[in-house]
């Protein structure tokens, strides 16, 4: 080194270049340094919040995020007049509303880009959570956040189509028509059809809802028509489940407190990694691990549950009754550390209907007769009932439960698993749903066993951290706006009954039979068969219009759906309200495009903590117009002209269109008494308008209400104006051990369940239920235990119904206690518990049970190919996982093409097959392949010419590939012929999909095996149950993954064998439909739409 | 006052093409700007003798040679920036916290980093930015004739390169000289170490207690 001098360095003074000229200049001007200054931004902010408060929705600027990325306001400053290049400044109106993507309704908020409004544009540039919904606090799963980029979908379905005249369904020839044409059309259909008013044009029209996403709108529209229909999605979804809660509580499901649970116990990755109220609840279970609660994951797959799950116990799926009556077992048999009874003996002696039991002595006598105990107990005790119960359940051993669930080897697990469960005391949640009691016939038992062991543990009371039931944490008012309309009041009950939704074999379904309507529609032998036993069956529709639903591609046996949709003497007229191209659109004659979660206006509930709350979907555009002053020129099509006005398109919503149809097509002049349900109170020549109906509905809650007349003292619409500016509300929370409520007595008055009952009018039976007069028959409403008066559960006996003597009095006595063949001998006398896919069926190397029913995290059933990124992050994520050992044995390789042949159980008929990709995995128990049914879009065209429109409208562009289609009402085929590719044309929303181009996936998820699936109703609960015996070899080399080929003809054989064989009908002598205290979606029936007269 | 000038810009020079040459590679025509100046190479004795330029010319050179030596040192083997020398865990602070970045603020200074290709505002290039910019405006001032905020200014230089420069670029200069695979960044380094030492010895010279004495 050496040392320079100073005088040295002065040499630099004499370059022949300024410093000016050499300095690369990165340092920014005064107007930078000021344009920061005079903002409200900083670098980085004091805390990290990501919503601002409410107070500042309306007005909110913010920085933009691409802009962001240039490196933040220290280095570019806020954009201003005399700043250009910084950081630009969105102007945002901020609309809470609710995602739409799945049941769980988690809190959303559209951010709406204000400075377009004077231009005639209004964009939202991001959804993100609503940190005022108490059950998403804030967050949202990937599905969430895919509502923008469903909203600029660039296929997405700009304005209503009408079928081509002359074309036939199924050619895929439309033309552009107007929200009013088709009002015309199909309001005068229905008018025509309601003007007949006769008992079978009161079956002719059916309202088909996929999911709802809404408490109760919905179901006024049929309603209000004075018909029985209504078909739900719910007997592909989740029937099974509501068998079994029904059953115990009279309640639709039960709702767990996972946060505060000390077990977190799960049948399948419903809830902590995907389907139902999954984002809200995976937040609460990770609250309550955090805390150190276990969690136990129940599944044949190692879900992503299960991968972090402190025990993951696969049993062979359909078994599952199985295990837990063996919990039920051991917990009536053994002590604590202390020497005390696993049974909590308080809640059971007080709150299970044991004392029933005891006293119906022609039930124990059957019993006896079932081989369930050895006699009669000697007396009606409490202590004789325990000793029955041991006796009951003593045959679910271990060792039998190790052969049964196939989980030889794994003992111990069955130790840990009871371990967990008793240290967790009362503290077991859990979320008995889809899964087990969806896949299987008898999975209803599922449920009903898996509640029995936590009743005996008392873990249903409801307490903090168990589980309780559904409707004490929901609020439905949807239904309910009708002081809004003309009427004030609600529609009467309906006369008829609906045998396309309800069948007599199937009087005690959970839901409506909506999966075999296109069955029952063609079944000609089984109509005339009930035409003579004196029914009046529908033999084809003249409406039949689905909402969100695309029924073609999600039911069972879809081949059937095309052939019914496309004969017109069948379904005379159809319509689908739908947000998305669907499969099912294309048998449709009008396509109406819907709004998607920031497009329609609903309330919501989602009971995912113990709380009331309640959700305000609205349409996010229209909100944010009207905040800037905007108003429409009809208020009940607000939604609609705002939409028009300020860029989405001619897209609508259910909640101004049906009152619009109503008002002005179906009831013009009121004559068939159905539009003073639906025109306006305030001015009775339109239909009623949103803010008029859902205010008057949410005013139903009295703390909203009152909380919104103080803060909005001077609105027309104070409660409507507290959810539209806050999205959500809680009415109550810790709602915990609501049937322990005391029932208030004043003098000589009973208050119960918000009504006054003298006490003359109060019968009290000698199990301590306390009964009315309702109409003709006598309804419960409290029950007495020890000297006290409380609310009760919702049976009929006030108590949960471990013995339920209505399902006895049903046809059903020998279910009528939670049961499961107790040994091999039993599988046949027993036959309606078995799963069709039971261990038992599989004879070969190559037959497996083939696992369904779970839910891709990041799918929407069938409404994610709207959506670039869900599409993308879940390609090539649904091929056919094979137990190693399986594929070892098969000579299976990882990638390899299968063919997977659907075989039935019951019917013994191949179904056909489809072909799809293996992977050999230790994620799949050995015998159970796992392929959800949730993948395998088609299209049969990539895009529509409307005739006089310059472009063409895209087809599922971005989801699904291109197939061809064969079908001869006897076999299907469908084979894939090209997949997607990156897109360049798109000509609407293009600056919300700047990379189109970069589409690298062919759109090949996955085969439609729904399609090949033959229906499979479960006798009693009628749902589908979805899992399939199937048999595998690998794929020719003319098989391409995708392919399949459908025998729907067997399909059909085996509809019938399920009904026929296991069923057990209504028959002469029978004078019900269905037992009338338990539910009966979705429209209120009179006693006469119950009566049935059979000759 | 012509010299006080002449002294100003010879250091305004410097921090100017030292911030230069320490942020990013050189292109030709600075190249070209530093052959051609004889006062210039004279701060660059080994890369006036190097071998290479005879070899190569100047885009040959660049591309083989001075371009792959500031991607190793300043881009893969080396970090040129403050924090990572003075955070016991050797961090990059790259946000708010950076006491660089508030001392740039403090004086409304704000740096395109995009521009200078940097991840945060203590990378040895801009701080000697910073020098050039405070110099420049401590000349804008002796031109005033305001020499109180000439001297105002002058603190400022005297206090961030002790506190800041002088605490960790000698470090990173001397790895650098170590590590340097051409004679210009050798050089460069050497350069930089000793032009640094030299004017904090100004610095201190010309900061008297009631004012600066601009005849030192």
């Amino acid at each position: 080194m050496y040392l320079e001098s100073r005088r040295t360095f002065l040499k630099g003074a004499a370059f022949t270049v300024a410093g000016a000229a050499i300095a690369k200049g990165v340092f920014e001007t005064d107007a930078v340094a000021d344009s920061v200054t005079s903002s409200k931004f900083t670098n980085t902010p004091d805390s990290i919040s990501f919503y601002p408060p409410v107070e500042e929705w309306n007005d909110f600027q913010e920085l933009d995020g691409d802009d962001w990325k240039r490196g933040g306001i220290e280095r570019n400053g806020v954009r201003s007049e005399a700043n250009p290049d910084g950081i630009k400044v969105n102007d945002y109106t901020i609309v809470p509303t609710v995602c739409s993507n799945c049941e769980a309704g988690c809190g959303l908020t559209a951010w709406v880009e204000k400075s377009e409004f004077s231009a005639g544009r209004l964009n939202v540039r991001k959804y993100m959570g609503n940190p005022l919904h108490d059950g998403s606090r804030g967050r949202n799963c990937a599905k969430g956040y895919a509502t923008l980029s469903q909203m600029y979908d660039p296929d997405r379905i700009p304005f209503p189509l009408k079928r081509a005249p002359g074309s036939k369904r199924g050619d895929g020839k439309w033309i552009r028509t107007t929200w009013d044409e088709a009002m015309a059309t199909i309001g005068k259909k229905m008018h025509d059809t309601l003007a007949v008013g006769d008992e079978l044009s009161k079956k002719s029209m059916i309202y088909h809802v996929g999911r709802p996403n809404e408490n109760g709108f919905g179901h006024r529209v049929p309603h209000s028509m004075g018909i029985d229909g209504y078909n739900s999605h719910t007997n592909i979804c989740s029937a099974g489940a509501r068998q079994g809660s029904i059953q115990w509580a009279n309640d639709d499901r039960n709702s767990p407190d996972w946060k505060n649970a000390e077990l977190v116990f799960l049948q399948s990755s419903h809830a902590a990694d995907a389907g139902h109220y999954f984002q809200q609840s995976a937040g609460l279970i990770a609250d309550a691990r955090k805390r150190g609660a276990k969690m136990v994951v129940l599944d044949p797959r190692l879900s992503n549950s299960a991968g972090i799950a402190d025990l993951w116990l696969p049993v062979w799926p359909g078994t599952e009754t199985a295990l837990y009556l063996y919990l039920a077992n051991r917990v009536l048999h053994e002590k604590d550390l202390n020497g005390e009874d696993l049974v909590d003996h308080e809640f059971v002696k007080d709150w299970i209907n044991w004392d029933r039991l005891m006293a119906d002595k022609d039930y124990l006598q059957k019993m006896v007769g079932f081989d369930y105990i050895k006699a009669v107990p000697k007396d009606d005790s409490y202590e004789s009932f325990i000793e029955m119960m041991k006796e009951i359940y003593a045959p679910f051993t271990k060792e039998y439960i190790a052969k049964e669930c196939k989980i030889e080897g794994y003992e111990y697990k069955l130790d840990e698993l009871f371990d967990m469960y008793i240290n967790a005391g009362n503290k077991i949640a859990t979320y008995i749903w889809r899964s087990g009691p969806i896949a299987h016939r008898g999975g209803w038992m599922i449920a009903r066993s898996a509640f029995l062991s936590l009743a005996l543990r008392g873990a249903l009371r409801g307490d903090v951290g168990g589980t309780s039931w559904h409707h004490w944490h929901e609020i439905s008012v949807a239904g309910k706006g009708e002081k809004a309309t003309v009427a004030g009041e609600r529609p009467p009950k309906v006369d008829v009954w609906n045998e396309i939704a309800w069948p007599p074999e199937y009087p005690l379904s959970s839901y409506e039979m909506s999966m075999l309507m296109p069955h029952l529609l063609t079944d000609t032998e089984w109509q005339q068969k009930w035409k003579k036993k004196g029914l009046n069956i529908p033999t084809k529709l003249s409406v039949w219009f689905p909402r969100m639903y695309n029924p073609v591609w999600i039911n069972p046996d879809g081949f059937r759906w095309i052939e019914v949709l496309k004969d017109e003497k069948k379904v005379e007229l159809t319509f689908n309200l739908s947000p998305t191209w669907s499969e099912t659109n294309w048998y449709c004659d009008y396509i109406l495009p819907t709004g998607l979660a920031g497009e329609r206006n609903d309330q919501q509930s989602t009971p995912s903590k113990p709380e009331q709350r309640i959700e305000f979907r609205q349409a996010v555009i229209r909100v944010a117009a009207e905040r800037m002053g905007w108003k429409a020129k009809d208020p009940s099509r607000a939604t609609l002209e705002a939409h028009m006005k300020f860029g989405l398109g001619e897209v609508w919503e259910e909640s101004e269109f049906f009152p619009n149809l109503m008002v002005h097509h179906v009831d013009k002049d009121g004559s068939l008494g159905v539009r003073k349900y639906w025109a306006s109170k305030k001015d009775p020549s339109r239909a009623v308008s949103v803010p008029e109906y859902f205010d008057a509905a949410m005013s139903l809650l009295p703390k909203l209400s009152e909380t919104a007349k103080k803060m909005y003292p001077d609105a027309e619409f104070p409660v409507y104006d507290y959810m539209s500016v806050h999205g959500a509300w809680t009415e109550k929370k810790n709602v915990y051990k609501p049937q322990e409520e005391e029932l208030k007595v004043e003098g000589s008055y009973l208050h119960a369940h918000g009504k006054k009952y003298h006490k003359d009018e109060v019968r009290q039976d000698e199990f301590g239920a306390l009964w009315v007069k309702h109409g003709k028959h006598e309804k419960s409403v409290g029950v007495e235990i020890d000297g006290k008066l409380h609310a009760g559960f919702h049976t009929l006996s006030k108590k949960l119904e471990l013995y339920s003597s209505w399902f006895a009095e049903w046809k059903w006595p020998e279910y009528a206690i939670p049961m499961y063949p107790r040994n091999e001998g039993e599988y046949d006398k027993m036959i309606h518990l078995v799963t069709q896919v039971h261990h038992k069926f599989m004879k070969e190397d190559n037959e497996f049970a083939l696992n369904t029913v779970f839910r891709l995290p990041y799918n929407i059933h069938t409404r994610s190919v709207n959506s670039k990124h869900l599409m993308e992050i879940s390609q090539n994520h649904n091929p056919v996982w094979i137990n190693t050992a399986d594929a070892d044995r098969l000579g299976i390789k990882r990638g390899e093409a299968i063919k997977v042949e659907i075989v039935d159980t019951v019917s013994e008929l191949s179904s056909g097959y489809f072909i799809a990709m293996a992977v050999p995995t230790e994620a799949t128990m050995p015998g159970v392949l796992a392929n959800s049914h949730h993948a395998g879009r088609w299209k049969l065209t990539e895009a529509v010419e409307i005739p006089g429109f310059e472009h063409k409208l895209g087809v599922m562009g971005i989801g699904s590939p291109l197939y061809e289609m064969k079908n001869d009402g006897k076999i299907g085929s469908l084979t894939p012929t090209k997949g997607i590719t990156p897109r360049h044309d798109i000509w609407k929303f293009k600056e919300f999909n700047k990379d189109l181009d970069n589409i690298w996936w062919d759109g090949l998820s996955g085969s439609w095996q729904n399609a090949v699936a033959p229906t499979h109703a479960d006798p009693i609960a009628g749902n589908h149950a979805w899992h399939q015996k199937v048999v595998i070899t690998k794929a020719s080399a003319t098989d391409k993954i995708g392919d399949i080929t459908v025998n729907y003809e067997n399909n059909f054989k085996t509809y019938q064998a399920w009904r026929d064989k296991l069923t057990r009908p209504l028959e002469a002598g029978d004078k019900l439909r269905r037992p009338q205290h338990i539910k009966r979606p979705a429209v209120p029936l009179s006693d006469k739409a119950y009566a049935i007269d059979i000759s | 006052m012509q010299e006080i000038l002449n002294n100003q810009q010879a250091r305004i020079n410097i921090y100017a093409l030292l911030s230069r040459l320490l942020m990013s590679e050189p292109d030709k025509t600075l190249l070209e700007t530093i052959e051609n100046d004889e006062n210039i190479m004279a701060f660059f004795p080994n890369y006036a003798k190097w071998e290479r330029r005879n070899e190569f010319n100047h885009d040959e050179l660049l591309e083989q040679y001075i371009n792959v030596d500031f991607t190793n040192l300043f881009l893969l083997h080396m970090v040129p920036y403050e924090s990572f020398y003075m955070r016991e865990d050797q961090m990059m602070e790259t946000a708010g916290e950076n006491p660089v970045l508030q001392l740039f603020n403090d004086h409304d200074f704000r740096v395109d980093l995009g521009k200078a290709r940097a991840v945060s505002v203590d990378h040895i290039g801009i701080e000697l930015e910073f020098m050039y910019l405070l110099c420049d405006s401590e000349r804008k001032a002796l031109e005033d004739g305001d020499k109180a905020s000439a001297c105002a200014i002058a603190k400022i230089q005297q206090k961030f390169l002790k506190e800041h420069l002088l605490e960790w670029a000698p470090m990173f200069l001397l790895n650098m000289k170590s590590e340097a695979g051409t004679a210009l960044y050798f050089d460069v380094a050497e350069f930089a170490l000793e032009f640094m030492l030299s004017d904090y010895e100004y610095l201190n010279a010309l900061i008297k207690e009631d004012g600066c004495d601009y005849t030192v």
